[in-house]
């Protein structure tokens, strides 16, 4: 699904976030990211998002060298990659239910199948009775739900997070890795970036450690 | 399944989602025009400026258009009684002028014609002047008889011609033409136009800084927004779409707006203007703009607010863009 071969980012002409970097992830995989931070964790999910572009290399998705993707074909390739944010985006002028409608909204669905899919998001990650609430009237834990719904309502096949629980206490934070392992058992590929090592190691599923950009281990599922 | 049932059916599912996506982006127009003018009444004051602002740049350049155009009225008065006067040689007695007038009216360059007798010019000459008994001591009648033409055409040149013509006629002394202050006149309104033309283009340009710094303000405003949709796959367009249908919108209450303050400033200006003309014998009146004219006011400045939200937006789009 994801392939990295000797990838190097730099910016600024000197400083290398990224060195040499090569992997490979499979469909349906669930993947940690792992490193103290200024490894390189955030530069590796922004260069699968195409927000950047490598210095060297290549970095392929789903058979796809994204770096030949022309500038009109990039929202179509985000369409298809759901990702949840550390601090989670959400908009805070709409209801939950417009912010969980919003990549759909993005793509002209039809409102009333949008609807139902965004009732189904909310049920999945428990906030349907909260859909018309504003994001301000919510704990911490339950807008990053939102996010995770937002994230997955259009059934993306790559589910990326960024510090999904980086402001949480452990028991929201052993939840909302839960939610994640319950998307990647239908078939959706995950990878999660977080230095909350305790909740890793307890998790077992692969994990790729990075430090100062480059690969300082890949530990196989357990 | 037979492969021609399958191929069927792999085309009605495109012609669904192409439909779908037709009326998604419909969809989303009728949404964000109807979202972007909540937006501009909710905040009403501000509004207001811009359009204001978009107004006044707009009345100049219209309202020396319609003065203009007004001008343009006159001139087809004036070119009306542009004239050539035939001043025929001194001994040539009325008889003869008589003659020489039918000859003239024969070119078919001239349209009508006038002929005033040496008695008839001497007559309105003392009439004019005052001066009888100065005039009634000359021992003959200095004046030549003169026959005023109308041309068919008023142009400067073929008058012109017309007087070269004329001129070689036995007992025409010399044809004059008084052309300068017309000519003057032409250049003076040429002038206007470029100058219009100028501030137009000037003023035009002051709309789309107006609403592109409207504009800018917004989309600082929403920058989160801006840059969550784009993360999860929105396309250029779909991000412009909201700010796009504000700058039209200002664009066209700025528009209204200037209408308003047309038919206003038209109706304050009509007596000193139709005095003034008349002290100069001339039947001047501003022109209204009309339907027509409002039609095109109002779309220029729709346009170009659109395109003075366009270049706001692009240029902040390509800094959320990654090279």
């Amino acid at each position: 699904m994801i392939v990295f071969e000797h990838v190097g980012k730099r910016y600024g002409g000197r400083f290398d976030a990224l060195a040499a970097l090569s992997f490979h992830i499979q469909r349906g995989e669930m993947v940690f990211l792992t490193g103290h931070s200024g490894a390189g964790k955030s530069s590796l999910l922004r260069l699968i998002m195409r927000l950047e572009r490598p210095s060297r290399g290549r970095v392929l998705v789903a058979g796809h060298d994204i770096d030949t993707l022309h500038a009109t074909q990039i929202p179509f390739y985000r369409r298809q990659i759901g990702v949840v944010f550390q601090d989670h985006q959400l908009l805070f002028d709409r209801s939950v239910f417009h912010n969980v409608a919003l990549p759909l909204e993005i793509q002209g669905m039809e409102p009333r199948e949008s609807a139902r899919r965004v009732r189904a998001a909310l049920d999945k990650v428990g906030l349907l009775h909260r859909e018309r609430a504003l994001p301000i009237e919510l704990s911490g834990g339950e807008q990053q739900r939102v996010g995770i719904a937002r994230a997955v309502v259009n059934k993306p096949a790559l589910l990326l997070a960024d510090e999904p629980t980086g402001n949480l206490d452990p028991q929201l934070s052993a939840d909302i890795m839960a939610l994640f392992e319950d998307f990647n058992r239908i078939g959706t590929t995950v990878m999660i970036a977080s230095h909350d090592l305790a909740l890793i190691a307890r998790l077992r599923h692969r994990t790729l450690r990075l430090s100062d950009g480059r690969l300082a281990a890949d530990q196989e599922a357990s | 399944m037979s492969r021609e049932a399958s191929q069927e059916r792999g085309a009605r599912k495109q012609r669904t989602t192409n439909s779908s996506r037709w009326r998604g982006w419909v969809r989303h127009h009728r949404a964000m025009s109807l979202d972007s003018a909540l937006r501009l009444v909710r905040t009403p004051l501000g509004s207001l400026f811009t359009m204001l602002a978009i107004a006044i740049a707009l009345v100049l350049p219209a309202g020396l258009w319609l003065m203009l155009d007004g001008a343009r009225l006159l001139d087809a008065e004036l070119d009306a009684s542009a004239t050539a006067t035939v001043y025929l040689a001194s001994e040539v007695d009325d008889e003869e002028a008589r003659r020489i007038q039918q000859a003239l009216e024969a070119h078919a360059q001239v349209n009508a014609s006038r002929l005033i007798t040496a008695s008839q010019g001497m007559e309105e000459f003392q009439r004019s002047l005052g001066l009888e008994d100065l005039l009634s001591q000359l021992p003959e009648n200095p004046l030549p008889a003169t026959i005023v033409l109308t041309p068919v055409d008023p142009e400067p040149s073929a008058m012109r011609q017309l007087a070269d013509q004329l001129s070689t006629v036995t007992g025409v002394d010399e044809v004059r033409l008084d052309l300068a202050w017309l000519d003057r006149l032409r250049k003076l309104a040429e002038l206007g136009r470029r100058a219009t033309l100028g501030l137009g283009v000037l003023f035009g340009l002051g709309v789309l800084l107006v609403v592109g710094n409207t504009i800018r303000l917004a989309v600082a405003s929403r920058r989160q927004e801006i840059e969550v949709v784009t993360l999860i796959g929105a396309t250029h367009a779909f991000v412009r779409r909201p700010f796009l249908y504000s700058g039209a919108w200002y664009g066209f209450g700025g528009g209204l707006l200037a209408l308003a303050l047309l038919v206003l400033g038209g109706d304050w200006l009509a007596t000193p203007i139709s005095d003034l003309a008349a002290s100069y014998g001339a039947n001047y009146a501003l022109p209204k703009l009309g339907w027509i004219g409002s039609a095109t006011l109002l779309s220029c400045s729709t346009i170009l607010g659109w395109l003075g939200a366009w270049l706001a937006v692009s240029q902040h789009l390509a800094s959320i863009y990654p090279r």
